[in-house]
Parts: C-alpha cells; sequence; structure tokens
C-alpha cells in the first residue's frame, strides 16, 4: 500500500484541508442520520439546524458516514416517492 | 442469488409501506401480529442492507458473489437484533423504516469493507516522506503552490500519529472501519485524529498566507 516514495495524489490536498467544522462523532451521526435526511428531503431551501447543523460537515469530512447517509438519503427517498437528486446535493452542503 | 440492483429505484418498488404507527405496536405485541412484523422488519433490513452493497461497486468486486450475499444476510440479520434491541430508543422524530434502515446500512457497509481488505496488507509502522511531485500544466492551474505548501504541512504540523491516520485514510484511501480494526480501536478515534489534522493543516495554511481565516473551502487560495 505505502510506497517508497509516494507524491500527494491531485486531490489529496482538497481532501486533507476540508474544513472540519464543529466536532461531531461518527457515533452522533449515526444517532442523527435518519432524522437528517428526512430533514434535507423534506426541507428545500433550509439549512440544518440545532442538533443537526453539524450534519453537513461531518459528511463532507467522513466518508464512510456519507456513503451509508448517502444510501439512507436515497431508501427514504424511495419510501417518500420523491426524486432525491436535490437532496443528494445537500447532503453536504453547509 | 438473487441479483444485486444498481438503481435506486429497486428500492422504491420493492417498499412495503407499513403504517408507520403500528411498528412498535406490533413488534412489541405477541403472536401472529408479532410475526408477521418481525418478518415485514426483516425485509425492509435486507431491502437497506442491499441497497447499501449495490453502491459499493469496487469493494463489491473484490469478493465472490455467494460472499455478498451472505454478506447481505448477515447485516440484515445483526441489523434485526440491532433494532429490536433499541425499540424503545425509537423517538419518532424520523420514519420508522428510515430509522430501521441505518442499522441494516451500517452493518451492510462495515461488513462489505472488512471482507474487501481481508487479504490486503494495511502497512502503518513506516510512513515515508511525501515527495514533491512534478506538477502537470492542469496542476498548476488548480494551485500546485497550495498542494505544495500541504505536503510541507503533513510533515512540518501533525503529529507522527495524526500523519499516518490521515495518510492512511485520505491517500492511501484504507476504509475506516478497515484501520479501525487494524489498529485495534474505533470510528469515532480515527476521524477525531483526522479531524484535529485538517484543523492543525489549515491552521498552517492560514498561517503561511495560503487560506483566509474565514475561507471555508480548500481550494481558495491567496
Amino acid at each position: 500500500m505505502t510506497a517508497p516514495d509516494r507524491p500527494l495524489p491531485a486531490d489529496a490536498w482538497r481532501l486533507l484541508t476540508t474544513a472540519p467544522g464543529a466536532w461531531l462523532s461518527c457515533d452522533d451521526c449515526f444517532r442523527l442520520v435518519d432524522r437528517y435526511v428526512e430533514a434535507v428531503l423534506s426541507d428545500a431551501s433550509e439549512p440544518a439546524s440545532g442538533e443537526l447543523a453539524a450534519m453537513p460537515a461531518h459528511l463532507s469530512g467522513c466518508s464512510a458516514c456519507a456513503e451509508e447517509a448517502t444510501t439512507l438519503l436515497l431508501l427514504a427517498a424511495g419510501d417518500e416517492d420523491v426524486d432525491p437528486a436535490d437532496a443528494l446535493r445537500r447532503l453536504t452542503a453547509s | 442469488m438473487t441479483e444485486v440492483s444498481h438503481d435506486p429505484s429497486a428500492a422504491r418498488e420493492a417498499r412495503t409501506p407499513p403504517p408507520v404507527e403500528d411498528w412498535i405496536a406490533a413488534l412489541t405485541s405477541e403472536g401472529p401480529v408479532r410475526d408477521d412484523a418481525l418478518r415485514r422488519l426483516h425485509a425492509v433490513l435486507l431491502r437497506g442492507a442491499r441497497f447499501q452493497v449495490s453502491r459499493m461497486s469496487a469493494l463489491r468486486a473484490m469478493v465472490g458473489v455467494a460472499q455478498v450475499e451472505d454478506i447481505i444476510t448477515l447485516a440484515a440479520d445483526e441489523a434485526m437484533v440491532a433494532v429490536l434491541g433499541k425499540l424503545s430508543t425509537f423517538e419518532g422524530r424520523s420514519r420508522f423504516t428510515t430509522w430501521a434502515y441505518k442499522f441494516a446500512v451500517l452493518q451492510a457497509a462495515v461488513e462489505l469493507r472488512r471482507q474487501a481488505w481481508s487479504h490486503r496488507e494495511v502497512p502503518l509502522d513506516a510512513v515515508p516522506p511525501l515527495i514533491e511531485p512534478r506538477p502537470s500544466p492542469d496542476q498548476y492551474a488548480e494551485g500546485a503552490e497550495l498542494a505544495a505548501a500541504v505536503r510541507r504541512a503533513i510533515d512540518g504540523v501533525l503529529t507522527p500519529h495524526q500523519r499516518r491516520i490521515a495518510l492512511a485514510l485520505i491517500v492511501d484511501e484504507v476504509p475506516i472501519d478497515v484501520l479501525a480494526e487494524r489498529l485495534g480501536t474505533n470510528r469515532n478515534a480515527l476521524y477525531k485524529t483526522l479531524h484535529d489534522a485538517r484543523s492543525r493543516l489549515r491552521a498552517q495554511l492560514v498561517l503561511e498566507g495560503y487560506l483566509a481565516p474565514s475561507t471555508r473551502s480548500p481550494g481558495d487560495t491567496r
């Protein structure tokens, strides 16, 4: 995995310097993610607030949580029979 | 085996829309009503697990077809235990199915990442210095100077632990669950390390004038 000499890949510096935002653990992200995806699906304009305010930054910085949250959003959108396209764009938007 | 769907609409088509308010009552009742609710819940969890796995095509390709189906089934079974064990904590602040799905999605994602990486080495003892890449014209256009500053900051301001965790997660793309398992820690602890590393890197780049203090986008250069 780790080569003797290694350049920094083209986009890695962007991921390494992503604004970390307020601290939110992965456990707290999991606790909140069902409420968050439904909030994102239901409201096209309001930014996340209250406990959910730290979710966009966490999902921007944690690829595993983001991958799982995206799946959850698509499943919830399917159950609600709504187009998830706009909500997917807002999932990680601060 | 059942074909794994790549289409989000598959989840829509396969959904079972039970009355939301009935889930808790049914699952805490007895007899045929509870048996039926358990069966429906397991179907929901299987759907969630299968959909998660269907979205992880690169990792799915690294394990066998039969193994993929085992992962889906195992994830649904483990999620069933988790959901029933946490039923009293469900506050009704989301749909019951959305709440239940997340357990299956997590179990499926973690297990597929673990299985896909089970034969891959994650050497973390010695992480060599980053070398100065020769930027292409495109890289110049995208901020090669900032990229070089980031590379220097990685070697200059991160602790050895922050450095190896950040490089493993971001540069080597080791899944966070896999890295946590290999290091005997957990996702929270590794994400905290990455969070702190990013704060240090950004502080250094602000100090050097590459980022404005209030800048939120790492692509904004001086």
